[in-house]
C-alpha cells in the first residue's frame, strides 16, 4: 500500500510532476545524445588515425616506434604468430615495412614517408583503399607503383600514371633509389598523410632497402579499440623475446590523452545538467511535501515511524526518477538512432580539423554506447535521491503536533 | 447486516490495564507549555485527572482551554512539561519516541475534526492504514475493515476515494481506520464540528454504541453541547485548568 501510496502521491499535482518529468525526460535524453555524438566525434577521430594509418595494435621491435630504426626489423614471418590468431574480435593483422626519403617529379622534390604493405591484407585493417580520390589501389603481385596523398601529387605536380624517383637509405648503407608509377591518389583529411604518406607494394620496399623477408611492424585492427590495452598486455606475455605490443594509446598517446579529456568533459557536461535537473526535482518534492505536512502530523499521530515517512517521499521521488530516466531513455535511444542513421552533415560550414593526431570530421553523428545511457539514466535516479532527500527528511522531522495544525 | 452488533475480536493490544483496579489513564499536576518565538503560552497548568478503562467522556471547553493539548498527552503526541501522564503501564513523559510511536500505532485511534483522510487513497484504504503499518497481512485487513464498514454503515463506499464521499461519511472512514487495529483509546478532536446536526447525532450515537459493546474508551474534545449532552461524563476546562467534572447516568 506505502507502493501505491506513493505512486498516487506523484499524481496529486498533476501538471507539476509532468513538468518536472518533463524536464527530466529532456535532460537524460539531450544528454544521452550529447554523449552519443561526443562518442562520434571520438570515434571519427580514433578512426581517421588508426583505422586508416596505424591500426589499434602494432607488433614491432621493441624501440621501433621511439626512431622508426630503419635496423629495428623483424622476420616477415612474424605476421603469422599463432598468438595473433587468438585475438579476440581480431578485424585482420598486415605486416609493413617503412622507409624515409625523397620523391621527385622534374624538379619538384618532396620529403615522404614509404610504406610497403601487402595489398591482400592490408585493407582488412586500414581504410586507406577506400580514400582514393583518384586512379586505383595496389593490386596484389603489382611491383614499382605507387599511391600517395593528394597534397603531396600537389607539391609534386604528379597525377595519376606520372613517374616518379624515389631516393632512399637502404639497410645495407647504400642509397636505393629507383623509378614509380603512381597508380591512385588519395585524400583522408589528415594533412600529415595527404601530404608525405606514400603506400607502395611489400616486396618491392624489401627489395629497395635490401631487406627481402623482413618488415618493421605487424599492425592488427580488432573491433573494440577500447580494448586494445588489455589485448595487448595479454600479448606481450606470449610474444616471443624481440617482439612487443603496443596499442593506440601507446603510440599515439595525445589520442589517449583527448579521449582521457574528452570523459572529463563529459562528467563536467553531465554535472552541469544534472545540478539543474537536480533543482527542479529539488523544489517539486519540496512543494508536495511543504503542501502536505497535515497529512504527515497524521501518519505521525497513527503510529508511522519517521523512517517509514522518509521512505515514502523517497519512493515517490524514485518513482519519478523512474518513470523520468525510462522517458529520457527512449527519447535519447531515438534520438541517438537518428543521428546515427543520418546524422548533420557539416562539411558546408567547416572543414576537417586535425587534432591529437585524430581528426575531427565536418559531421555530427551519434553512436551507440551502453554507458551513454547507463550514466545519465542512473545519474538521473541518484540525482533524483540526493535531492529528495532533503525534503524526505524534512517531512521525517516534522512534529506531529504542530504539523496536524497546519492548514 | 447494518446495525446489527458485529463485536470484532480486541488485538492483544487493546487492554492496556495491567490492574483491573487501576485507572487506565492518569494524568497527575500536568503543566505544558509552549513557545512561540520568545513567547511562552500555558496550555494546561497543574492539570489531573482518571480515566477508567470504557469510559465515554468528553472534555468541554471553549478554544483554547487545553482540550487539544489533553488529548496529545494522552495519545502519545506530546509530551507534559511537568507532571505525569500515564496510560496503562506506560509513562508518557519518559517513553522514547519509537515506544510512544508504537503506542499510537497499536493502542491509540485517533478522530479529527476535518477527518484527515488521505485523498489519493480509497475509503478502505485509509481505514486499512493501520492496520498496513502494523504488518498485518492485505485479506486480514480487508476482511476487518468490511466488517467494520457494514458496523459503520458505509459497506458498498470501500473504493470510494475520500473526495467522493460526504463530510458524515469521511467521518465515518475516520471512525473505521481509528477501530481498525482495535485500540484500547479512541481520542476523537471535535469530531463533529465539521458536520450537521443530522449527521453528527447519528455519529454520536454510532459511537457511543461502540463504546458499549466494545468496551473501548472514548476521549472527546468539543464545546459543541450535542457531543456534551451524549457523554455520561463530562470535564470542563478553561484556561488549562479543570473547572468541573460531572458524571452522570446516560
Amino acid at each position: 500500500m506505502l507502493t501505491a501510496l506513493a505512486f498516487r502521491n506523484l499524481w496529486r499535482n498533476r501538471r507539476r510532476t509532468l513538468l518536472t518529468l518533463s524536464a527530466m525526460v529532456v535532460s537524460a535524453a539531450l544528454l544521452i545524445l550529447a554523449l552519443g555524438v561526443f562518442s562520434g566525434m571520438i570515434d571519427d577521430m580514433l578512426a581517421t588515425t588508426t583505422r586508416l594509418y596505424h591500426g589499434h595494435l602494432v607488433l614491432a621491435a621493441p624501440g621501433y616506434h621511439a626512431h622508426r630504426d630503419l635496423h629495428a626489423h623483424l622476420p616477415e614471418v612474424t605476421a603469422e604468430l599463432p598468438a595473433l590468431a587468438g585475438i579476440e574480435g581480431r578485424l585482420g593483422s598486415t605486416p609493413r615495412l617503412r622507409a624515409f626519403g625523397l620523391f621527385s617529379v622534374a624538379t619538384s622534390s618532396q620529403p615522404v614517408e614509404i610504406l610497403g604493405v601487402d595489398p591482400v591484407r592490408e585493407p582488412a585493417v586500414t581504410t586507406l583503399h577506400r580514400q582514393l580520390v583518384a586512379g586505383r589501389y595496389l593490386q596484389p603481385g603489382e611491383q614499382g607503383v605507387v599511391i600517395i596523398g593528394s597534397a603531396l601529387a600537389k607539391k609534386l605536380g604528379a597525377s595519376v600514371g606520372s613517374e616518379v624517383v624515389v631516393v632512399t637509405q637502404a639497410a645495407d648503407g647504400s642509397i636505393g633509389n629507383d623509378l614509380l608509377t603512381v597508380r591512385g591518389i588519395f585524400t583522408t583529411g589528415d594533412s600529415r598523410h595527404d601530404g608525405r604518406l606514400a603506400v607502395t607494394s611489400l616486396p618491392w620496399l624489401q627489395h629497395l632497402l635490401v631487406l627481402d623477408g623482413r618488415i618493421h611492424e605487424v599492425t592488427i585492427a580488432i573491433a573494440e579499440p577500447m580494448t586494445a590495452f588489455t589485448v595487448a598486455d595479454r600479448l606481450n606475455t606470449v610474444l616471443p623475446a624481440g617482439i612487443a605490443a603496443r596499442d593506440w594509446g601507446d603510440i599515439l598517446p595525445e589520442m589517449r590523452d583527448a579521449i582521457a579529456s574528452f570523459d572529463v568533459s563529459r562528467m563536467i557536461v553531465v554535472g552541469i545538467l544534472y545540478f539543474a535537473t537536480g533543482l527542479g526535482i529539488l523544489n517539486t518534492c519540496f512543494m508536495s511535501v511543504l503542501e502536505r505536512t497535515r497529512e504527515f502530523g497524521l501518519l505521525l499521530a497513527t503510529g508511522m515511524r519517521p523512517w517509514g515517512i522518509r521512505r515514502l517521499v523517497l519512493l515517490e521521488t524514485l518513482f519519478l526518477a523512474l518513470l523520468g530516466s525510462t522517458a529520457g531513455l527512449l527519447g535519447g535511444f531515438l534520438l541517438t538512432w537518428y543521428m546515427q542513421a543520418i546524422g548533420i552533415d557539416l562539411s558546408g560550414a567547416i572543414t576537417p580539423i586535425t587534432y591529437a593526431g585524430g581528426t575531427i570530421l565536418p559531421r555530427l553523428r551519434a553512436v551507440f554506447e551502453p554507458a551513454n545511457f547507463l550514466v545519465p539514466a542512473a545519474m538521473l535516479v541518484a540525482v533524483a535521491l540526493f535531492a529528495g532527500f532533503l525534503p524526505a527528511n524534512r517531512a521525517a522531522r516534522l512534529d506531529p503536533v504542530a504539523a496536524l495544525r497546519e492548514e | 447486516m447494518r446495525g446489527e452488533a458485529l463485536y470484532l475480536p480486541l488485538s492483544p493490544y487493546a487492554s492496556l490495564l495491567t490492574d483491573a483496579n487501576m485507572p487506565l489513564i492518569t494524568l497527575s499536576n500536568v503543566y505544558k507549555t509552549y513557545r512561540h518565538g520568545s513567547l511562552e503560552v500555558t496550555a494546561l497548568t497543574d492539570f489531573s485527572l482518571e480515566i477508567a478503562e470504557g469510559e465515554f467522556i468528553v472534555l468541554a471547553g471553549p478554544s483554547g482551554s487545553g482540550k487539544t493539548t489533553v488529548l496529545n498527552l494522552v495519545g502519545g503526541l506530546d509530551r507534559p512539561s511537568a507532571g505525569a501522564v500515564t496510560v496503562g503501564a506506560l509513562e508518557i513523559a519518559s517513553a522514547s519516541a519509537a515506544v510512544l510511536a508504537d503506542y499510537r500505532l497499536r493502542r491509540v485511534g485517533f478522530i479529527f475534526q476535518s477527518y484527515n483522510l488521505i485523498p489519493v487513497l480509497t475509503a478502505a484504504e485509509n481505514a486499512e492504514f493501520t492496520l498496513m503499518l502494523q504488518g498485518v497481512p492485505r485479506p486480514e485487513r480487508r476482511r476487518r475493515v468490511t466488517e467494520l464498514f457494514i458496523e459503520l454503515g458505509i459497506e458498498g463506499l470501500e473504493e470510494r476515494r475520500p473526495g467522493d464521499l460526504s463530510g458524515g461519511q469521511q467521518q465515518r472512514v475516520a471512525i473505521a481506520r481509528a477501530l481498525a487495529a482495535a485500540p484500547g483509546v479512541v481520542l476523537a478532536d471535535e469530531p463533529t464540528a465539521n458536520l450537521d446536526s443530522h449527521t453528527a447525532e447519528e455519529l454520536l450515537d454510532l459511537m457511543r454504541d461502540l463504546n458499549r459493546r466494545r468496551g473501548v474508551t472514548f476521549l472527546f474534545s468539543s464545546h459543541d453541547d450535542r457531543v456534551i449532552g451524549r457523554a455520561r461524563r463530562v470535564v470542563r476546562l478553561e484556561d488549562g485548568r479543570m473547572v468541573g467534572d460531572s458524571t452522570t447516568n446516560r
